[in-house]
């Protein structure tokens, strides 16, 4: 929907869930730079990281899991715009992929939870934060399949986007707090 | 019964009346001064459970022996939860309310920009509350309200995974409550509120607002760990499995010295209001206020660790200490503004204007305690001993907790309709100021003597300074008992007051006592000056707003 077709009272709607988004984005990313601190601080107290005897979880899987997950925040932009515009066939192909993308991200992640040997405070660490991710990654995952039915039932549209950019904006939420977590995790 | 609405988003109102029923607190609203007045309520609901148990724990330090609790486990757990509950439950929600209800009035907006969520943030309290206080059915915390590892690890029964949840719940309901502040203070001033006519209440929410978004999201990352290492056998804290205490410290003080301006920051704007009006004066370096606050707000985040100075390694103690100095200055520059502010006012000692005084006098005294703390040297020997109780009561009562009072008997007349009983006000005053000066002051001289914090049992030397201590708490007691029955009478026999019983300039004084479904009946007429006290234009604009918004008898009379 346009700007100029909206009354002043829907455009400053639009413009508090906007901001509103943006705050809660910038606030709750601040749990997730909290955790890569836990992880520094627990890392500096140990003369390696894996501790001495422990292996490090391969970077590769994880790697591709990520990649799909940039394509997937993409997807959903895309998806959105195409919502916007009208075109509700273009968002479900779009929206499908992205939520696909997802799901196989989940996966990924779940299975490198359940695969670290316990090794105690390096295999807490790992557990904890990745599990604090998927965590998010699939309430907010839900969220999107939800608006998928929403679109279905005409619920959401190109006249109730805010739906689709308020999941959107909680995708994008996703990916960065992975891409924090990501390196810490793997290749650091 | 009609049912309006008034902007997308904003839900509806009943246009029942403007009066709030106790009934309604108990209902879930989307009106932000309905949900204000719940956060006030409860918050002095849990006021009268944390100093019930202030009292006790005052009792039991009667005597160096143990008097009133069966070992010192008991009296550790009364201490624990007296501190969560004053501080999550009775401060912080307060501060919350005030601001509920203040900021779009102040604004001149119809409500906070988004009220669904606003009473979400509210609900979630009394859940948390009743988390804290559970945790006594199953054995209840005992590591204090900074619950350091491994006390809380090892050593502190399930009361205390209950109480790492309350604070998760508090800590979500804080975080929404400030996005909400944040969003309406940016996107919900009417055309010509500029952020250089706002309220200084409104800057000091603002300023508050930043803190909660940005400090506590550590507090949620410290007790999911924290959580962890209780629940699910994860090792964090535990040094012997690779695990680190001083994690806690660091994520814990991050959070918390920042929420030492959650709790007086709003008050701070409170008083600036309650001055100006009440001496009938302009505030006095407007923009330095606004701007201290602000900068108040970015100096918090780089202090936490003057929290551990005993604990800090050698080489960044000295950064810290220099930053606990400097954040001294924007908070002198408050108090240099507030006396420029009195200064040749013409005051009206009214109980509000009392406790507005009282703060400023008490919170010179505390703040310079806080300095000594922030010197290395003197906090390596004060640390853990009274000297710490005292200066953290001295601000939190003598700071937040009179401006709380101050900003009660300023707007309650709004909130109500009806003005609190003065004289009982100014019985208040006197009570709670000596109540706390001989309450706290004392604390710092046993601090520096030695004396402990955190035990029950002391050495017999100190039976006179602690008898004294006590006997100046259940003054403080006696005092919050005027208080409560004061208010409790003025909500019934309370002198009825018309739209601006203070004849003061903001906004949130343009409208009726109590304001309508949607805060003003047709657009609010700004003046040009939020605090042009004396000035030419200003007697006009208020005799206009006072024959626009009568007392009830007047207006039956017209």
């Amino acid at each position: 929907m346009s700007p100029e077709s909206l009354t002043p009272a829907e455009l400053l709607q639009q413009r508090n869930r906007r901001t509103g988004l943006t705050i809660f984005q910038i606030s709750w990313i601040l749990v997730f730079v909290c955790l890569v601190i836990v992880n520094w601080q627990l890392r500096g107290n140990h003369p390696s990281w894996p501790p001495p005897g422990v292996k490090a979880p391969s970077a590769l899987l994880p790697g591709l899991a990520t990649l799909g997950l940039l394509a997937s925040a993409w997807l959903a932009r895309a998806a959105t715009r195409s919502l916007a515009a009208g075109s509700r066939a273009a968002f479900r192909g779009q929206w499908r992929a992205a939520l696909a993308l997802g799901a196989l991200f989940v996966l990924v992640i779940a299975y490198e939870w359940l695969s670290i040997p316990v090794s105690g405070i390096y295999s807490d660490v790992f557990r904890m934060m990745t599990a604090f991710h998927l965590l998010h990654a699939l309430a907010i995952g839900l969220f999107m399949s939800m608006i998928a039915r929403g679109v279905r039932a005409g619920r959401v549209s190109a006249q109730n986007l805010w739906p689709a950019e308020g999941a959107t904006g909680l995708w994008y939420f996703v990916v960065v707090a992975w891409l924090l977590f990501f390196p810490v995790l793997y290749l650091i | 019964m009609a049912t309006i609405t008034a902007t997308p988003g904003l839900g509806s109102r009943t246009t029942e009346g403007a009066a709030i029923r106790a009934a309604d607190l108990l209902r879930w609203s989307l009106d932000h001064k309905v949900i204000g007045l719940q956060y006030m309520a409860s918050s002095l609901f849990f006021f009268i459970v944390g100093g019930t148990m202030a009292m006790l724990i005052r009792w039991e330090l009667l005597t160096p022996a143990l008097d009133l609790m069966a070992d010192g486990t008991q009296y550790n757990a009364l201490m624990t939860i007296h501190g969560s509950v004053m501080i999550f439950l009775w401060i912080i929600p307060m501060m919350a309310g005030f601001g509920n209800y203040l900021v779009p009035l102040m604004l001149g907006a119809k409500d906070m920009a988004f009220p669904w969520l606003n009473a979400f943030a509210f609900w979630l309290i009394p859940p948390a509350g009743v988390l804290m206080i559970a945790g006594w059915l199953v054995g209840p915390p005992e590591a204090g309200w900074t619950s350091y590892p491994p006390l809380s690890t090892l050593f502190s029964p399930d009361g205390q995974t209950m109480w790492a949840m309350s604070l998760h719940l508090l800590g979500v309901s804080s975080i929404l409550g400030a996005i909400n502040f944040v969003v309406t203070i940016r996107n919900m001033r009417p055309a010509g509120m500029t952020i250089w006519k706002m309220p200084l209440f409104v800057w000091a929410v603002l300023a508050t607002a930043i803190i909660q978004v940005l400090a506590t999201p550590f507090l949620t990352g410290g007790l999911t760990l924290l959580i962890l290492d209780r629940t699910a056998g994860t090792s964090f804290f535990d040094p012997g499995s690779g695990g680190d205490v001083l994690l806690w410290q660091n994520v814990f003080w991050f959070y918390s010295h920042p929420a030492v301006y959650i709790m007086i920051l709003p008050g701070f704007g409170m008083v600036s209001e309650v001055l100006a009006v009440h001496a009938r004066k302009p505030v006095f370096g407007y923009r330095a206020i606004g701007l201290s606050s602000m900068s108040i707000a970015l100096v918090g985040f780089t202090v936490w660790a003057h929290h551990m100075f005993t604990s800090l390694q050698p080489a960044l103690r000295i950064p810290f200490m220099i930053t606990s100095m400097i954040i001294a200055v924007p908070t002198g520059i408050k108090i240099f503004s507030w006396l420029g502010t009195i200064w040749g006012g013409k005051i009206r000692f009214t109980a509000a204007m009392l406790f507005a005084l009282g703060f400023i006098t008490l919170f010179v005294f505390g703040g310079i305690g806080g300095i000594f703390l922030a010197a290395v040297p003197v906090d390596i020997h004060l640390h853990d001993t009274y000297f710490v109780v005292g200066h953290f009561h001295f601000v939190l009562f003598g700071g937040s907790v009179f401006l709380i009072f101050a900003g009660i008997y300023h707007w309650f007349p709004k909130m109500t309709g009806r003005r609190m009983n003065e004289r009982l006000g100014q019985l208040h005053f006197v009570t709670t100021y000596i109540g706390t000066f001989f309450t706290f002051v004392p604390q710092h001289i046993a601090g520096a003597l030695g004396l402990p914090r955190r035990v029950a049992m002391y050495d017999p030397a100190f039976t006179n300074i602690n008898t004294v201590i006590s006997l100046a708490a259940f003054l403080l007691g006696i005092s919050s008992l005027i208080f409560m029955y004061n208010i409790l009478r003025s909500l019934s026999h309370g002198e009825r007051v018309g739209g601006n019983p203070w004849r003061g300039l903001t906004l949130e004084w343009a409208t009726t006592s109590p304001p309508p479904p949607w805060n003003f009946r047709g657009d609010p007429v700004p003046f040009d000056d939020p605090y042009g006290y004396g000035s030419d234009e200003s007697g006009p604009y208020l005799d206009a707003v006072e024959r626009r918004f009568p007392a009830p008898e007047e207006a039956a009379g017209a």
